[in-house]
């Protein structure tokens, strides 16, 4: 979850209205307010609006949404004349490299903060913990271009950020904090990233650590960003998202060539889209016109084209437009989604009940008319309950999960009975006689499917109850079946039997094993019985 | 006016007495007293009877007390050993000498001159002894009573007196005559065959007196919820499916165009089984559409697309792994279904999170179907579910554009998110031929269970205490 911090002075100053305002209209752009503090509120936003993630994109958008200042907005980028070169030792590794020269800067302890923020939060939503993205931003003024982004040995040293002493690469990924947090994801390469000057001094080891060299202080006023990463696309994102961000807070853009190519481009991406098809989709009533003013809202630039198209010019920093429908949804925004008629779908169809569903309302009909109670187990369990307890081997067709969160929930359930014992264990204090039952899903292998089963303790619980319960429970479900003599370890010998469909076994009933109801702490008699209901659908 | 037989005996007995206590009736009833002052308190609830409770305190001898009561006081033992003078020091080795010197000079029984202890020519009684006397021979009121208690020779207890004495009112209830034969409890059928019930006495039980305590078997009160959302929407129309726990991460991701480094798949938030899963046929059509955006206007996510991480098998973490595929079971519009089925997520089980809970998930599929019959549908629904106030906030889902969170209205908590919505994204659909909009929306089920059966903890509901269970009505006016 990105979480972002909205400094009212400084988000007013930007959006230029009152915090009331802004404060009242930010969960409509789609946000959550977690928290509002004397002179701050901590906002989250979603995955998918990484251009919200800093002060400043949000008072960009806001600016648009209160209408104080509408449609595309322009980042010119100058030229700052530094190349940078790629190392072509680098693919396999990590090949991607975006820049950006950004000048005029001014920063106190509270604007670092803000853009440290900012990249933590583009490390979490697009750089996937930093594999697919890295970000560094440098004073400028530490180094000397060009810059060249290379593929180093493994024990080229430098100082990295927050130390003193030189490190070789390999050592910081042992010694220093964010090394070991990141060490996985360049460890297994023969060469490490790295970025020099033309001094051979160290910018950065993306994607672990900064040198400590470019330091951002609060004398600096110009910095150089680098963005590392294995994916193109994501890259660029990135660096649109930093530079607009920095534009907004007052920064002047300038390009870097890197090997030949300018960098970054900043240029609004063409759609062109059907405010009629928009229309049907939404169910409001906007047209070629009428849409312009709402997409200019949310900070597009639109123009009409022929017949009911708009081209929609989207800015470089929104990562989350992928298709016209996008964009619908932010027409539907800008409408305001409380705004809607609300009109139910004209969609005629009659319901029909799933029969797996409605033979366990049945089969629970007639339990509780037999005196049995409701109860509804995890479906998570574990072998100890499962097997060990009931004295049953343990079953080839139980699934474990690879990676349980606990000793309790280790597998699916095979059976529902361990489960039914567990309650009767937990309610040992209750008054008696207790008799419960459940009717839910179990696993054969990867199969699910549905069982009845019940337990019953009290003083005077015996064969002949759990038989006659049994027995009737099958009469009501109009099945032919049969009962057969049984040995499963969970019951007591003599007192047990198979509830049988011509030769195949679809339940079990009996009095449960003394050592059984020891298992499961429990001191009365117990009674169950279990029933596959597949063979009754 | 109906008396118990017992009250009527007592009634009887007493009108002859007119008024006696407790232990002369009980003596004549042959019962205990107690007993005895029970049915006076049902007959004086009736008027028929008056009780006086009377508290006597009672003197009598403590161990000591009974001791001197047969010897003597000690300054008598001790005076009657003395022969005209003693020594002093002889007198002090008397057993009792201690006790018995301080009251024996008090009473000038002795004079004690140069060491030597002179006893007086008479020794009356004092009235200590008369005390002790009379004590001991059941009388009351003695005085010098107060010196024998502080001597720690006479205790004070209680004796409550009950006085019984018959009203008039119960005196003309007699005089009519009372019925003595024995009362019948539960009737025989001999007795109702033959009707000799009519010649017999049947109790009359006292509604005062609460019944027993019995339970019936019932519906598990979070089912009885899960059943009212289930009819609600089978009445709106829509059609139930269910489906297997366990999917491969296909059907649970890919297909629902969630990109295959989205940290919901990663390990830490969902379980993953050692059972790989086949692909569908037409597999091929979601890896286009992942990569590039297949034929639609998406640009997809970019990237390769690896069928091996598809093949993975998981513990659906939503419904919509099973609605995407009753989809595309069911391409042809109109399209209303519904699931009601457990999801499993990897939590740290806590009161507010389980790794596994009910989720209801729908969808709606037609012809020009829109966001706003989405929001109409949802407001519909939650009203349905007893939430007057309803609103919309914009969202984010990976499968779903436009998406829309609700939210209701609770007294108490304020603006509560009740689940998520939107409509599925074309990247979603139309790998499976679907050219309809799909209306979709999922809710934790267990979350408005918590809020209408006022629990604090999620566990409540799949630990069943069996008392909760019992004591938790199946059916409350709304």
């Amino acid at each position: 979850m990105a979480i972002i911090t909205l400094n009212y002075e400084y988000l007013e100053r930007l959006c230029r209205t009152d915090r009331e305002t802004i404060l009242a209209a930010i969960p409509m752009i789609g946000s959550d307010i977690e928290r509002l503090e004397e002179d701050h509120a901590d906002v989250e936003f979603f995955p998918d609006r990484t251009d919200l993630y800093s002060v400043e994109g949000v008072a960009r958008a806001m600016r648009g949404f209160l209408g104080i200042e509408t449609g595309l907005p322009d980042y010119p980028v100058g030229e700052s004349g530094i190349t940078f070169s790629i190392d072509p030792g680098l693919v396999g590794i990590r090949p991607c490299l975006g820049s950006a020269v950004i000048r005029g800067l001014s920063f106190d302890e509270a604007s670092i903060e803000s853009l440290m923020a900012l990249q933590e939060a583009l490390h979490w939503a697009i750089g996937r913990g930093r594999s697919k993205v890295a970000i560094g931003v440098h004073d400028l003024s530490t180094v000397t271009p060009p810059f060249r982004y290379i593929a180093s040995p493994r024990d080229r040293r430098f100082v990295p950020l927050d130390e003193t002493r030189e490190m070789t690469m390999e050592e910081m990924l042992t010694d220093h904090p964010k090394g070991r947090m990141f060490a996985g994801l360049v460890a297994d390469f023969d060469r490490f990233p790295l970025i020099v000057d033309a001094e051979d001094a160290v910018l950065s080891f993306p994607p672990i650590i900064n040198g400590e060299l470019t330091r951002i202080t609060e004398e600096t006023t110009d910095i150089l960003l680098d963005v590392t990463g294995t994916d193109e696309r994501a890259v660029e994102k990135t660096v649109s998202i930093i530079c607009t961000a920095l534009a907004e807070a007052g920064g002047r853009i300038e390009s870097v060539t890197i090997d030949g190519v300018c960098c970054p481009s900043l240029a609004p991406v063409e759609r062109t889209i059907d405010a009629d098809a928009c229309a049907r989709l939404l169910g409001i009533p906007v047209t070629r016109d009428s849409i312009i003013p709402l997409l200019e809202k949310m900070r597009f630039g639109a123009e009409p084209l022929k017949g009911s198209s708009v081209r929609v010019t989207v800015p470089c920093y929104r990562a989350d437009i992928m298709h016209d429908w996008d964009i619908f949804e932010d027409v539907a925004i800008a409408w305001g989604f409380n705004h809607f008629s609300g009109d139910l779908p004209p969609t005629f169809t009659i319901g029909k009940a799933d029969p797996a569903m409605e033979l366990a309302r049945i089969v629970s009909e007639v339990a509780i008319g037999l005196g049995y109670t409701e109860v509804m187990p995890f479906t998570l369990t574990n072998e100890r309950v499962s097997y060990e307890y009931m004295q049953r081997p343990v079953s080839d067709r139980a699934l474990r999960v690879l990676h349980p969160i606990s000793l309790e929930n280790t597998m699916l359930r095979t059976d529902l009975l361990p489960a039914l014992l567990e309650i009767l264990s937990a309610n040992k204090h209750r008054e008696l006689p207790q008799r419960i039952f459940a009717v839910g899903d179990v696993n054969d292998h990867t199969l699910t499917y549905q069982k009845v089963a019940g337990a019953a303790t009290h003083p005077g619980a015996d064969f002949s109850e759990v038989y006659a319960t049994i027995d009737a429970l099958l009469r009501e479900c109009a099945r032919e079946t049969s009962i057969a003599p049984s040995e499963d370890p969970a019951f007591l010998p003599g007192r047990q039997g198979a509830i049988c469909i011509g030769s195949e076994v679809v339940g079990s009933f009996g009095e449960l094993h003394p050592d059984v109801i020891l298992a499961f702490d429990l001191e009365h008699p117990v009674i169950g019985f279990e029933l596959d209901l597949r063979s009754f659908l | 006016m109906e008396l118990t037989v017992n009250e009527k005996r007592l009634l009887l007995i007493l009108q002859k007495h007119t008024s006696a206590d407790a232990e002369v009736l009980a003596d004549e009833l042959a019962a205990d007293p107690g007993s005895v002052v029970q049915w006076a308190h049902l007959a004086a609830g009736r008027d028929l009877v008056r009780i006086m409770r009377d508290v006597r305190e009672r003197y009598h001898l403590t161990e000591e007390g009974e001791l001197y009561a047969q010897e003597g006081l000690p300054e008598r033992q001790v005076i009657e050993s003395i022969d005209g003078e003693i020594p002093m020091g002889e007198l002090s080795r008397h057993p009792l000498a201690k006790v018995a010197i301080g009251w024996m000079r008090k009473y000038g029984w002795i004079r004690i001159e140069g060491g030597i202890a002179k006893k007086a020519a008479s020794i009356p009684e004092t009235d200590d002894e008369r005390a002790l006397r009379a004590i001991a021979s059941g009388e009351d009121e003695t005085p010098g009573i107060g010196d024998l208690k502080s001597r720690g020779l006479v205790a004070i207890s209680e004796e409550v007196r009950w006085n019984i004495s018959i009203t008039p009112k119960g005196d003309e209830i007699v005089r009519k005559g009372l019925d003595l034969r024995p009362e019948i409890g539960t009737l025989t059928r001999e007795q109702i065959l033959s009707g000799s019930w009519r010649d017999e006495s049947l109790r009359r039980y006292s509604l005062a007196t609460p019944p027993r305590r019995i339970y019936p078997g019932k519906i598990h009160p979070y089912r009885r919820i899960l059943d009212e959302v289930r009819t609600l929407l089978l009445e709106m129309g829509f059609s139930e499916f269910s489906g297997d726990i366990v999917q491969s991460a296909f059907w649970n991701f890919d297909a629902l165009f969630q990109p295959q480094d989205h940290p919901a798949r990663e390990m830490q938030d969902t379980f993953y089984l050692d059972v790989t899963s086949p692909l569908p046929d037409g597999w091929e059509k979601i890896r286009d559409m992942h990569e590039h955006g297949g034929a639609t206007s998406s640009t997809g996510w970019g990237g390769r697309w690896n069928p091996e991480k598809a093949r993975a098998s998981v513990l659906r973490t939503h419904s919509t792994a099973l609605s995407i595929q009753y989809l595309a079971a069911h391409p042809e519009p109109p399209v209303k279904a519904f699931s009601l089925s457990r999801v499993y997520r990897r939590e740290s089980i806590d009161p507010t999170h389980l790794a596994e809970f009910e989720q209801l998930e729908g969808i709606v599929m037609d012809n020009d179907v829109t966001f706003n019959n989405l929001l109409g549908f949802l407001k519909e629904f939650y009203h349905r579910m007893g939430f007057s106030d309803v609103r919309f906030r914009p969202a984010y889902f990976p499968y779903t554009e436009p998406s829309v969170e609700p939210e209701v209205w609770v007294d108490g908590l304020g603006w509560v998110e009740l689940g998520g919505a939107g409509i599925f994204r074309e990247e979603v659909t139309a790998p499976f031929g679907i050219t309809q909009p799909v209306l979709a929306w999922g809710l934790g089920i267990s979350r408005v269970a918590m809020l209408r059966l006022g629990l604090s903890d999620l566990r409540q509901l799949y630990k069943s205490d069996i008392d909760w269970v019992r004591s938790t009505p199946s059916y409350r006016r709304s």
